[in-house]
């Protein structure tokens, strides 16, 4: 391959301008024209049933336009199980659960109207907790689950709360439990966390006379949305347009659909209105995807040597209220059971519980910061057991070319013990340093790997318009929530097509004009999206060399294109402007060759399938991302708070399309697992979120963050445009548990559950003592 | 958004008839704790008073009684305030301790008092430095010590119709060192889970402790055993101070935990100003 | 009871009166009334600075003052950094340094950077860590941040 002229050049963020001069438009900034203001009556318990909803006092109120139930939706909504009513229908399942939208022509008019709706609750026994959800006689969250819809991938169990059981058995556990030395059995504890990005989730909706809907959207996916909408509201698609803007943070809580039907029906009942609403942030918190919690049985048997033999993995998962998102986080979390390890013989079982808490759902990672934190946790139990180095025993179970991850897929393009070896240098791996008076320090490490869990035809597609002189639009459905989707997608436009970056302009998707995606999750977009932009320039440069060579009567074989004029290898005097090729283009006798050029491409992988229903053995990879996280702590044995004095983080990029923002990115995604791993976790009494905003729920910032070290591998992606693949979700996966190897190396004491909060510390030293 | 009658007045005068003329009336300073409550429903006023055109409360001076803050004056100024710098720097740890910088350029002392949290940051420094806080209304002046000024969490001993007009730490001012010390979750913004205040007066020492009692507190068994009874062991003074409080259990920590950490804080605090 | 008051400020350098409803935080008065929609709202109560603005060339969480409090005052928005199309020296540094990923906090963080410059010109690590705690950056760019307001302050 020839040089990369743009490909793997730190380039200017396309959103640069705009983003720090405050020109940049996020989606509540395009609330324009005549607005009404939607407001939600939440419910007061966890489970119950909903006796008298009395609205008309409500209804009464000055400035109130309309209120709507449950009842006034027709169908429910779900991306894989369709389980979610827009809003509570006889029966409320969580604390916060809407219940009743008031809409008014003042945001102060529908908060008053809301205080002024009557509700009364038949208490039902709630279930906050999975194991209690399991039991025979546990009240039933959705009576009803045999009846829902669901994609024939996951298994729920009617007459159950089991909302999905994913199963996975890989060569013979008890052969491999036999063939150990050594057996190890721990259980780990994965609390809820909250993504808060700083802007909340935001939608609105418009009703044209003609019966076409607009939506805006802070949704990660607008295609989705169309497509969710499309059914619930049994509306043709060409009749909805979702209109999506710079988002300011999704991390996963954005993905599929949430809020945006609440105000469909409203907009269809006052056309010409622009019907907006807004979460604050507890409801932010509460009312939309929360990360599932994880209680699991790790269960490893490991030969003398540290090689691991067998795995048995049974994964509890809460999955809140309403699971039609989170049953294939647990499908995940078991088809990747093995994390980053080679491991011969893997039973797994996976479950999606239905609880009475807020609703689980995708979080950045997608079950991978759940379930390798017990992986990575116990390989450090395991090399203590054995006393070998951990380091040692990852490189020794590691994947490699040619491994088979727990669902039998063979991965090709990886060099894992790279990722491994690369922190462990950077953080002085071995060397023990002198902690001051009082403290205590230790070293840790924690590997990662995620695929994007999608569905095997999660497709993606591109459109480029060439324009008269020469410059381009590239078109895409993919959202820009920060992670620089739209300059690595102009990167790869700019290279496919030699055309200088600044010739193309790119804008966030409007499903009337951008062409399909599927969702911007599971670091997907770039290796997607990235193809059909590729194949899209590979056909508008295919149009451009066709117009050339019948414009200057030399076959396409002889041209070249410089990116500003298309000649002849053979002599260069013979040429043509690329003006000249791109507007309309004409013969000297006045005779047309061709209209104007458009590229177009499109993507859908080739090397997923099903998995095996009995054994969950099958390739649900589209590719696969290692990486690696070293860190050395030290802890105030009085107080126990954990000072991080060394982070280093390494992923396996292919290429780096951009590695200034990569960089950015791994950075990004290693603060957000540390503040994970020591500050963050949801706290509920009987479903009811206890600290819903950021007085109660702390994250990281500038004052608390340590320096980071990153380091981006290239180990090329095969498939990947440019050998790149996408690295989104990974850094933050290894964090917490690295962190927590840290913090056992340093105290000699076990973590089996995160945040490590100064008060756990001083915890588990005091019951040490 | 709410609905209120809003007054800004800088006659010290009308003020006092506004504070008596409807039920609920607030008085805005900084605002941020009032603006949080409205928001959230904890406060719900008729009517707003603006203080912030009332000269008598900008007051920001050092005389020969002391250091007198307005009512007005916000954190950050306290903390660049030379006197408060030079004299009683473990004032300004308190009132830099408060939320972020611009909740600081907002927030007064008096806010932070008022509120009457009883992990209030400014409360311990102000309790160690046995700081007055002086009150006005349509009856006079009165000044009550800052440790009778706290009366519950949210409790104050203002009555209807009074003002907090400012605080004064009188002198003489410490001759010693002074340290405060908050633990909290984050060690970055945030609400103190403990925190520990300790002032060295020669020989002598003030301790006073906040969020883990209905109210900052004094502990004055850690101070007896020092300053009456001579102790050099700083553990075991420290571990008197378990007598003085009763922490309770929230979102931030647990009531254990606050009964160790106040202790390795006042420890650490004994050690810092009285010596190793 | 949605009182108005007339106030009158300065706004980005120009003068202006208008009304103000009392019940209005000066961020929904910046955004809804005022139209300058680069401020951010975040949480409402003083956590996030997504909403910071300078009053009277203080950095001050917008959503914790109210709109009335602005008469008489001189009120400065991340719309008045960039004059004439020249980018102010720490725009340009957070661009040369990718110091921002989705952007939502950026204004914020920008704001409280120009008036940490303008009190101390050369800014330690530390002076970082007062000015900028309270702006939560949740695709974690701080690091870059930091970066470009060392690199803005050598310019």
């Amino acid at each position: 391959m020839s040089e990369l002229k743009c490909v793997g050049k730190a380039v200017t963020r396309k959103d640069a301008i705009e983003k720090v001069t405050g020109s940049a438009e996020f989606i509540e900034d395009r609330f324009l024209g005549p607005l009404l203001y939607a407001k939600m009556k939440k419910s007061t318990v966890a489970h119950g049933k909903i006796k008298k909803l009395d609205l008309s006092k409500a209804l009464k109120h000055p400035g109130v336009k309309t209120v709507l139930t449950g009842k006034d939706y027709k169908n429910k909504i779900g991306l894989y199980l369709v389980d979610r009513d827009f809003m509570a229908v006889d029966k409320v399942r969580f604390w916060g659960e809407p219940v009743a939208l008031v809409v008014a022509s003042t945001e102060k008019a529908a908060a008053e109207a809301v205080e002024l709706i009557e509700v009364d609750y038949e208490e039902l026994p709630g279930v906050f907790d999975p194991f209690e959800a399991l039991k025979p006689e546990a009240p039933l969250i959705h009576e009803e689950l045999g009846s829902y819809e669901v994609v024939p991938i996951f298994y729920p169990k009617a007459g159950t709360n089991v909302a999905n059981h994913f199963k996975l058995r890989k060569g013979d556990t008890e052969k491999g439990f036999a063939e150990a030395d050594i057996v190890i059995e721990k259980e780990y504890y994965v609390p809820q966390m909250q993504h808060v990005p700083i802007e909340t989730h935001k939608a609105a909706a418009h009703w044209s006379p003609d019966g076409k809907l607009t939506v805006w959207s802070t949704a990660q996916s607008p295609n989705v949305v169309r497509q969710l909408l499309a059914k619930a509201f049994e509306m043709p698609m060409h009749k909805i347009r979702v209109i999506s803007s710079y988002i300011g943070g999704g991390f996963g809580c954005k993905a599929g659909a949430s809020l945006e039907g609440l105000v469909v029906p409203v907009a269809q009942k006052f056309p010409g209105y622009v019907v907006r609403i807004v979460f604050n942030r507890e409801e932010d918190m509460q009312g939309t995807f929360t990360r599932q919690a994880l209680y699991s049985t790790l269960k490893t048997g490991v030969r003398k040597d540290g090689r691991i033999t067998a795995l048995e993995y049974k994964m509890i998962w809460d999955g809140g209220a309403y699971t039609e998102y989170g049953v294939n986080i647990v499908r995940a979390a078991g088809y990747s059971s093995s994390g980053a390890y080679d491991i011969p013989n893997v039973k797994t079982d996976s479950y999606c519980v239905y609880t009475n808490n807020s609703i689980g759902g995708p979080v950045r990672g997608f079950g991978m910061c759940e379930m390798q934190w017990g992986i990575e946790r116990q390989i450090d139990y395991i090399a203590r057991e054995l006393n070998m180095d951990p380091l040692e025993v990852r490189l020794i179970n590691g994947m490699k070319k040619g491994s088979t991850t727990a669902s039998g897929q063979v991965v090709h393009d990886v060099d894992y013990e790279k990722c491994l070896k690369t922190v462990a240098d950077q953080i002085g791996w071995g060397k023990k340093e002198q902690p001051e008076k009082g403290k205590l320090r230790g070293k840790g490490i924690a590997g990662l790997v995620k695929c994007p869990a999608q569905p095997s035809n999660a497709a993606s597609s591109a459109i480029i318009r060439i324009n008269e002189d020469g410059t381009a639009h590239v078109m895409i459905g993919a959202t820009e929530m920060g992670q620089g989707m739209l300059t690595a997608i102009s990167q790869i436009a700019s290279e496919a097509l030699n055309i200088p970056i600044e010739k193309i302009d790119i804008k966030v998707p409007d499903t009337d004009f951008t062409p399909y995606e599927w969702q911007s999750v599971g670091s997907r977009i770039t290796y997607t999206c990235g193809t059909s932009v590729k194949r899209a320039a590979e056909d508008a440069l295919g149009q451009i060399y066709y117009i050339a060579a019948n414009l200057l009567e030399v076959p396409v074989e002889d041209l070249t294109f410089d990116g500003k004029i298309v000649y002849s290898t053979k002599d260069p005097e013979i040429k043509a402007t690329i003006r000249e090729v791109a507007d309309s283009c004409k013969k000297c006798t006045g005779e047309g060759i061709a209209g104007p050029i458009i590229g177009k491409g499109s993507f859908v992988p080739k090397n997923m399938t099903n998995l095996d229903p009995e054994t969950g053995q099958g390739n649900p990879g589209m590719f696969y991302c290692f990486g690696a996280t070293g860190v050395e702590v030290e802890v105030d044995i009085e107080t126990g708070v954990i000072k991080v004095l060394q982070l280093a983080t390494s992923i396996d990029a292919g290429k780096a399309i951009n590695p200034q923002l990569c960089t950015v990115q791994l950075h990004g995604g290693t603060i957000m697992g540390l503040s994970t791993a020591l500050y963050e976790d949801v706290r509920f009494d009987k479903g009811v979120m206890l600290n819903r905003n950021f007085t109660d729920y702390k994250i990281a910032s500038i004052d608390n963050t340590p320096h980071i070290e990153s380091f981006i591998i290239e180990t090329p992606e095969t498939n990947g445009p440019y050998g790149a693949r996408g690295i989104g979700e990974q850094p933050m996966i290894g964090v917490a548990p690295a962190v927590a190897n840290a913090v056992c190396d340093a105290l000699g004491v076990e973590f089996n559950t995160f945040p490590l909060t100064p008060e756990r510390v001083w915890r588990a030293l005091k019951e040490k003592k | 958004m709410l609905s209120y009658e809003y007054i800004k007045t800088g006659d010290l005068q009308e003020a006092f008839k506004l504070l008596e003329s409807r039920e609920h009336v607030y008085p805005l300073a900084g605002g941020t704790d009032l603006i949080v409550g409205m928001r959230g429903g904890k406060f719900v006023p008729e009517l707003i008073l603006d203080l912030k055109d009332i000269e008598e409360f900008k007051v920001l001076t050092e005389d020969n009684k002391g250091i007198t803050i307005g009512a007005l004056v916000t954190l950050n100024e306290i903390c660049q305030f030379k006197p408060v710098v030079d004299n009683i720097p473990i004032l300004a740890e308190g009132c830099h301790s408060v939320g972020s910088y611009m909740i600081r350029n907002r927030a007064t002392i008096a806010g932070n008092i008022c509120n009457a949290s009883p992990a209030a940051d400014t409360s311990a420094p102000l309790y160690c430095l046995d700081a007055v806080v002086n009150i006005i209304g349509s009856g006079g002046s009165r000044t009550v010590p800052v440790d009778e000024f706290f009366n519950g969490p949210g409790q104050n001993a203002l009555n209807k119709g009074e003002l907090v007009q400012s605080v004064t730490v009188l002198k003489p001012y410490p001759e010693g060192k002074g340290v405060y010390f908050k633990a909290s979750r984050t060690g970055s913004v945030d609400l103190a889970t403990v925190g520990v205040a300790v002032q060295s007066w020669g020989d002598r020492v003030k301790v006073a402790v906040g969020a883990v009692a209905p109210t900052p507190v004094r502990a004055l068994s850690v101070e007896n055993a020092v300053n009456e009874y001579g102790e050099k062991d700083w553990s075991k003074a420290a571990a008197l101070v378990n007598n003085d409080i009763s922490p309770i259990t929230d979102l931030r920590g647990s009531r254990e935990y606050r009964y160790h950490i106040v202790e390795v804080l006042v420890r650490r605090g004994l050690e810092q100003t009285m010596g190793v | 009871m949605s009182e108005k008051i007339t106030i009158s400020f300065t706004i980005n350098g120009d003068k202006e009166t208008r009304e103000a409803a009392v019940g209005q935080t000066l961020l929904s008065f910046i955004r809804d009334e005022l139209h300058l929609t680069g401020t951010k709202s975040g949480c409402e109560i003083g956590e996030c600075g997504a909403c910071t603005v300078l009053l009277n060339g203080k950095p001050v969480n917008s959503c914790l003052v109210l709109a009335v409090e602005l008469d008489g005052k001189e009120l400065v928005t991340i719309e008045a950094l960039s004059k004439n199309g020249k980018l102010d020296k720490l725009q340009q540094t957070f661009i040369d340094h990718a110091a921002f990923q989705c952007g939502y906090c950026t204004p914020g963080m920008i704001i409280s950077a120009k008036a940490l410059l303008e009190r101390k010109p050369n800014p330690s690590d530390e002076d970082i860590n007062e000015a900028l705690s309270g702006n939560l950056c949740r695709c974690g760019a701080y690091q870059e941040i930091r970066a470009a307001i060392k690199d803005a302050a050598k310019k």
